[in-house]
């Protein structure tokens, strides 16, 4: 058996110690489901989970650089759990090198809380570490102190199996974080709010899933003005069910640096909103290369954090004869439709103007940067009466009626100009788009 | 100097009927020695241009990937399609997808699926200030998982340059740049610059400014019917040129006066 326990700083209120033992609980549930809060640590068997994260030293040097950020003061490992907590209050990390009694002895025998209640007398017998209660006859301290003391002093040397009380993993995650200083600039939050995302992340893998949303919260302190508010929130949201705490929280960042506070924040709270079933990679022993759609996601997902989604665009092809309405742009996560739009079999310019510019005339002929030659045309679109479109509170219908020409510019290659039919005293001229 | 010990005769000197002396090489030593009028041989990782013409003046005979290739034109979004698709289409065929940064004007899919781009792979980004363009180029070549990328940026620097073609060597897909014709007199990291122009007899005037290898002397002239055109152009169609009437003013009651309007400014 392997045990690991994960020690919080005591220096803290009991609320807020409870807090942070049920964040740090589920931050474990990600490595074993046997994860138990004992005290003021979690404790964590981890023997059936080695090979799944490569390894006792790849996982011991992952547990130690990741709950750091989580508040805990020292990691320890041993074969039992109390023994691995009397590391952990001793301050020494290893507990599984050479046999657990050698180690176990020189402790001293406040690590024991069981000790707790006989320390005085205990100290009067001249005990001072765990080798020294040991010592002594086995029948006369079941006679002098209470049971606690034997059973634990069995359990801690693994003469006596130990019984826990296993954690749960809950239904919703939301967790709470007070933050050690009120905070006044959005990006700053973000140290506290990773501890926040290494708690979901861990929630997420025990519940083999990922999100696809969560929120952020954040409380504005008691001495705000009056109309900040009571709290601010940001919402992200990814394209893939992702569980992956540094893409997480650089999407967060990138959120996080547009947000401007009402007023200085004192607490977070994480929520996940969406969660949905997720499948991991396989680790096979032959990597495979083609991984790209997935990465491409995530790079467009950045991109579209700082730009803003409608920046990051997919076309969807309608069919429509108007050249306008064929193109739609919808942002990227969306899913595209089924059915594909038919071909226009006819030549179809490659980039369009977001508005036709109307040209100006020499003569009879309409010029851009030159004279135009029409080479080909007319190609005459027509109709749309029964699209109504309300712009600038004028509702109108996106009735066209044109003939369009391949012109060629001297300067700027192959143009499709239209002319407008039907217009009276307005038939003009207009670009509409390149065959760039 | 291991090939000479080996080969006490690495060449043998040819003399031709009019005194000209060429050096024929052994296999060995020629694989070694480099000529200055040839292309540079270490582009290997290249993907066809498309223009079997052009694919010759390439090193390594396509567009690299691992860097950035510069499209220098006179004006934005006039050819750029027209010069690029061919090299598309196989990686687009191929499942790539093809990610467009801040084009000019909004690009129209019906004219793209004529060339054999695919809409199911298409991503535009519409980065409109300097910075953003770099930024987003960066990211995508950094993250190596487009099929190809083209950015447009007008307005950059040389050490912004040679940051993205820094980046790009870990990238595979081919990476373009889309700039104006004044850079060319500017210096650039970018191995490979192409400067392209239209003609009216519907051509392109491809210059290879820089490649890897001796200067490029001539200008290469490839046919290209954009879009769908050569579906309906007549073969009086196919040279607009001889169609340009040739203004005879008419002197008969009128001053010999031509019009001058002022030209169009947009």
């Amino acid at each position: 058996m392997l045990w690991v326990a994960l020690l919080l700083s005591p220096e803290q209120n009991a609320p807020q110690l409870n807090e942070e033992l049920r964040g740090l609980s589920l931050y474990a549930l990600q490595y074993s489901p046997r994860t138990a809060i004992t005290e003021n640590a979690v404790v964590v068997e981890l023997e059936a989970s080695i090979r799944l994260f490569g390894g006792k030293r790849n996982l011991r040097d992952r547990i130690v650089a990741e709950v750091e950020a989580l508040g805990v003061e020292q990691v320890a490992w041993s074969s039992t759990s109390l023994a691995a907590l009397a590391f952990a209050r001793a301050g020494k990390e290893n507990g599984i090198r050479g046999s657990l009694t050698a180690l176990l002895d020189p402790l001293p025998m406040e690590t024991l809380n069981a000790v707790e209640p006989h320390l005085t007398t205990l100290t009067q017998l001249g005990c001072r570490t765990l080798g020294d209660i040991r010592a002594l006859p086995r029948d006369g301290v079941s006679r002098r102190f209470d049971k606690r003391l034997l059973v634990a002093m069995d359990q801690a040397y693994g003469l006596r199996p130990e019984a826990h009380v296993w954690i749960e993993v809950p239904e919703v995650f939301k967790a709470k974080l007070e933050l050690m200083s009120r905070v006044e600039s959005a990006p700053a939050m973000l140290f506290g709010a990773r501890r926040l995302l290494l708690q979901m992340c861990g929630w997420l893998a025990a519940r083999n899933a990922g999100t696809t949303a969560f929120r952020l919260r954040w409380l504005h302190d008691a001495m705000r003005s009056r109309d900040a508010g009571d709290c601010g929130e940001v919402t992200i949201r990814t394209a893939e069910p992702m569980r992956d705490v540094e893409h997480l929280c650089r999407l967060l960042a990138e959120n996080l640096a547009k947000v401007e506070l009402a007023a200085p924040a004192g607490d977070l709270e994480l929520e996940a909103l969406d969660v949905h079933p997720l499948e991991e990679l396989s680790r096979s022993l032959l990597p495979d290369p083609v991984q790209a759609g997935e990465s491409l996601t995530l790079v467009l997902e950045r991109v579209a954090a700082r730009l803003g989604p409608e920046k990051v665009l997919r076309p969807v092809l309608v069919e429509d004869h108007r050249p306008e309405w064929v193109s739609q742009w919808q942002p990227a996560p969306q899913t595209l439709p089924r059915k594909r739009a038919r071909q226009n079999r006819f030549p179809q310019p490659s980039f369009m103007l977001p508005a036709p510019l109307r040209l100006s005339m020499r003569g009879n002929k309409p010029m851009y940067q030159g004279v135009l030659q029409l080479l080909a045309g007319p190609h005459r679109v027509e109709g749309g009466w029964w699209q109504r479109l309300a712009k600038d509170g004028v509702e109108n219908t996106g009735n066209v009626a044109r003939d369009y020409w391949v012109a060629q510019s001297p300067h700027c290659g192959v143009l499709w100009i239209f002319q407008e039919r039907l217009a009276g005293d307005e038939t003009a001229w207009y670009l509409h788009g390149a065959f760039a | 100097m291991s090939v000479l010990t080996h080969h006490p005769q690495p060449f043998t000197t040819r003399t031709g009927g009019a005194g000209a002396r060429e050096l024929v090489l052994s296999s060995a030593m020629s694989q070694v020695v480099w000529r200055g009028d040839e292309l540079g041989s270490h582009v290997v990782d290249t993907v066809p241009s498309g223009w079997p013409a052009l694919d010759q003046e390439l090193p390594g005979s396509g567009w690299p990937r691992r860097s950035v290739t510069e499209v220098l034109t006179a004006q934005p979004s006039v050819l750029e399609w027209r010069i690029l698709s061919p090299g598309l289409k196989p990686i687009v065929d191929e499942g790539g997808q093809l990610v467009v940064i801040g084009p000019p004007r909004h690009p129209h899919l019906p004219g793209l699926l004529h060339m054999g781009l695919s809409d199911k792979q298409f991503i535009w980004i519409q980065a409109d200030s300097p910075a953003e363009r770099l930024w987003t180029t960066e990211q995508l070549i950094k993250s190596n998982s487009a099929g190809a990328i083209i950015s447009w940026l007008p307005k950059v620097r040389p050490e912004q340059l040679r940051r993205l073609q820094v980046c790009a060597q870990s990238c595979e897909a081919p990476v373009f740049l889309c700039r104006p014709e004044s850079a060319q007199y500017e210096s650039s990291a970018a191995p490979l610059r192409v400067h392209a122009s239209a003609s009216q007899d519907w051509e392109l005037n491809v210059h290879i400014l820089k490649r890897k290898g001796p200067s490029h002397e001539q200008t290469l002239v490839l046919n290209s019917v954009p879009g769908g055109l050569a579906s309906i152009l007549t073969p009086r169609l196919r040279r607009p040129s001889a169609l340009t009437p040739i203004e005879v003013p008419h002197a008969v009651g009128r001053p010999i006066v031509v019009p001058r309007t002022e030209r169009a400014s947009a």
